[in-house]
């Protein structure tokens, strides 16, 4: 293909090691690395879903009246948030297939995969700051505004569905974000088992060409430009859901 | 080969050996997070600073490296020190062998670097959390501005900035799991090379675990008492 | 004649503390009722029990000649037993809040017509309508498609009053609407509440503004810790008080 010629003859313009680094060898492996930003994204995207409808259901039992589920829902969430992502991707991928029980179960599909043990510890993981981050959303709402909607008639699924879970949205919208962010970079993580995403495959590359420097900067300018673009769609979001906070027309 | 013989103390378990490396893991990220306060003074300083210049340095440092992944941070630091230690030691003094530099400095390095872009943001929206009128009142009364600094605003913004900075510590311990890449006995180093010689992965991790959630628990009790010996006098929501 | 608002004996505690002893009173339509009186009286407790936002201990709370069915929850505290009763009474007691409490999501004429289209399913197109009309009434529809946030709090308080407007009640509540307005604006909301009193509306009104209890009341009434100590017209009460305390009250309250 032409365009692909046209951007490696570019590439040999580009200094090799006179100085510091090897720009020829960097802009030659760009495409390569680029190959791993599918899987990042699809990591980033289901993790992101599952774990957000976990966080819901962690979140509601949280702030139920049963001292069991409220036990649970805490438990889970002091787990996750105090042990390093690390620790939980080795335990679900290297720790789970150490028992039999697990290799003969119907599951065993499922946890031989790196794909997926990856999934459900990165699931688990936002499952549980993700889940505070609603809780702390819920609570934000004004008493106030809750109240004039309750002496106005509004009670139940239409309070929480009208005034409610909008106010608590929009406060929470922010530290999302952030933590949209935490999940693109956590993905990076799962190179150590095997997944080759942006960092799995930087790895790989090294590994044969042993140029480590030169190729982990440019897998950190992919990731840079992958959170320079969710950092854009969450300011968007903000902008669009929170009018009143800016000036009037 | 049940749990507890195979943490046991002594020769015959890893007990002791992963105690040790809990250890290692306060001790890198006790150092670490100094380092990154360190930074975080002179990263505020920057991003408050009236020159763009030097507040676009400060920008440029806490976006880049909360931008992109930690373990990225921590390998190219690893590998970027050392070469360009080598590099200046064949360019100035001729020295061609392979250098390496102490793995505990890199790994503290690397985890500093990271916890002060976190730190600095904590101080920067801490400064900017105390009310001007403190600062005013202090000025009406012919304070001057050393006076001001050290009796006004760092006791205020120390307050502001605990709890971010309990966060932040709480990060920092964590991300030291991470600098197992570069060989560093810390927890998940010892437990990768416990499950690798015994085949009792879970055992090692599960282990691996309980220690971080100690080591994250018993932080979580002491930042709430230093909040509180912080928030004396003043009434909280 | 069934009056509007009919309360029985009501008694209101909170753990040990009774703030609500024995309170009964009787308003007919039409009737604007002040209730002035010292902090911790017991004024707005009185006034949230109307509504259910508090639950009364014991005693009897009818609206339009029905009476609010009340029993107990899982804690042995009192709770009204029919939710979908309350829901349905609440819109015929609108309430204007001392703090507003306008949804801050929603523009100033979306909060008037949330209530009229989701509570009392109205057709969008004519809850706009009546809304535009109440902002106009208030004085305010220049603002229709401003957010709260950007409006003085006296403007907020009348956008409060249109929306209570909006739901058409029988009873218009008013809990100290002006006590978080600066003295400049506070004129602006008591000139919309007395052209509300002159139409005819039932209100009952929490306030510490004497001067328009004496001018705007039919009736007004003196609570002093949970008691009513003394009712009566405006004439009565401010030109010849009978209890030592309302004189007292009356003394430390005069008016600049």
């Amino acid at each position: 293909m032409a365009i692909s010629d046209y951007y490696f003859q570019m590439c040999d313009a580009l200094p090799g090691r006179e100085g510091l680094l090897n720009f020829n060898l960097m802009c030659d492996n760009l495409p390569v690395l680029l190959k791993g930003v599918p899987l990042t994204l699809e990591l980033v995207f289901i993790s992101l879903s599952l774990g957000l409808c976990l966080a819901l259901g962690i979140a509601l039992m949280r702030i139920s009246d049963s001292r069991a589920l409220n036990m649970i829902a805490r438990s889970y969430v002091f787990y996750f948030r105090g042990t390093p992502l690390l620790v939980q991707i080795f335990l679900i991928y290297y720790g789970l297939a150490q028992f039999e029980a697990v290799r003969e179960s119907f599951l065993w599909p499922f946890f031989r995969e790196a794909y997926w043990c990856g999934i459900l510890a990165l699931m688990l993981n936002t499952g549980a700051y993700t889940s505070e981050i609603i809780r702390g959303g819920l609570q934000s709402v004004p008493y106030g505004q809750i109240e004039s909607a309750r002496a106005m008639g509004m009670s139940g699924v239409l309070l929480y569905r009208r005034i409610i879970f909008p106010i608590a949205f929009r406060q929470a919208l922010p530290a999302y974000g952030n933590e949209m962010i935490l999940m693109v970079k956590g993905t990076s993580l799962v190179s150590t088992v095997t997944l080759m995403e942006v960092t799995g495959i930087a790895r790989y590359i090294i590994a044969k060409y042993w140029t480590p420097v030169e190729i982990f900067l440019i897998a950190g300018v992919i990731y840079l430009v992958i959170n320079f673009l969710v950092t854009q769609l969450v300011k968007h979001l903000e902008h669009r859901f929170t009018p009143y906070l800016q000036h009037p027309k | 080969m049940d749990f507890l013989s195979l943490m046991a103390f002594g020769d015959s378990g890893w007990g002791d050996e992963m105690l040790k490396g809990a250890l290692m893991t306060v001790l890198v990220s006790i150092s670490a997070m100094a380092i990154g306060l360190f930074v975080a003074v002179f990263g505020t300083m920057a991003k408050m600073s009236n020159s763009s210049f030097v507040r676009g340095i400060g920008n440029t440092y806490t976006t880049i490296v909360r931008g992109v992944p930690e373990l990225l941070v921590i390998y190219l630091l690893y590998f970027g020190l050392n070469n360009a230690v080598m590099g200046i030691a064949k360019g100035v003094f001729g020295y061609d062998q392979y250098i390496e530099l102490p793995v505990f400095l890199v790994a503290a390095l690397a985890v500093g670097l990271i916890s002060g872009a976190y730190s600095t943001e904590v101080i920067r929206g801490a400064f900017l959390s105390v009310p001007k009128g403190q600062v005013e009142a202090a000025k009406s009364v012919g304070m001057n501005k050393f006076l001001i600094f050290h009796r006004v605003l760092v006791p205020q913004v120390l307050r502001y900035a605990l709890p971010g900075l309990g966060n932040v510590w709480q990060l920092t311990l964590k991300d030291t799991a991470l600098v197992m890449v570069t060989g560093l006995v810390e927890i998940m180093r010892q437990s990768y090379v416990g499950s690798g010689s015994t085949h009792e992965p879970f055992v090692f991790y599960i282990t691996a675990a309980l220690l971080y959630l100690v080591l994250t628990s018993v932080s979580s009790k002491a930042l709430n008492g230093a909040e509180n010996w912080a928030n004396k006098g003043v009434r909280r929501a | 004649m069934i009056n509007a608002l009919e309360i029985k004996h009501l008694v209101k505690c909170f753990g040990d503390l009774e703030v609500i002893k024995d309170v009964s009173l009787t308003a007919d339509k039409g009737d604007v009722i002040c209730i002035i009186g010292s902090s911790g009286s017991g004024k707005s407790t009185l006034l949230r029990c109307i509504n259910l936002l508090e639950t009364p201990n014991s005693g009897e709370v009818w609206v339009n000649g029905e009476l609010i069915k009340m029993g107990l929850d899982k804690k042995n505290q009192p709770q009204p037993s029919d939710h979908l009763q309350v829901d349905r009474i609440r819109t015929k007691l609108a309430m204007v809040f001392q703090s507003f409490n306008l949804w801050s999501h929603m523009t100033v004429l979306q909060n008037v017509i949330e209530a009229p289209i989701h509570v009392q399913k109205i057709n969008k197109a004519q809850a706009t309508k009546q809304g535009l009309e109440l902002l106009t009434k208030v004085g305010i529809a220049e603002k229709a498609d401003q957010y709260p946030s950007n409006l003085s709090g006296g403007q907020q308080q009348r956008v409060a009053i249109a929306r209570a407007l909006a739901v058409n009640p029988d009873i218009l509540l008013f809990d100290e609407p002006t006590s978080s307005l600066d003295p400049e604006l506070v004129g602006e909301v008591l000139k919309v509440m007395k052209s509300l009193a002159e139409e005819g509306r039932t209100m009952i009104v929490v306030t510490h503004e004497m001067g328009f209890a004496r001018e705007v009341a039919s009736k007004v009434i003196f609570l002093h810790q949970g008691h009513i100590e003394e009712q009566g017209t405006p004439d009565e009460i401010f030109k010849s008080p009978k209890s030592k305390r309302l004189r007292q009250f009356l003394a430390s309250n005069l008016e600049g």
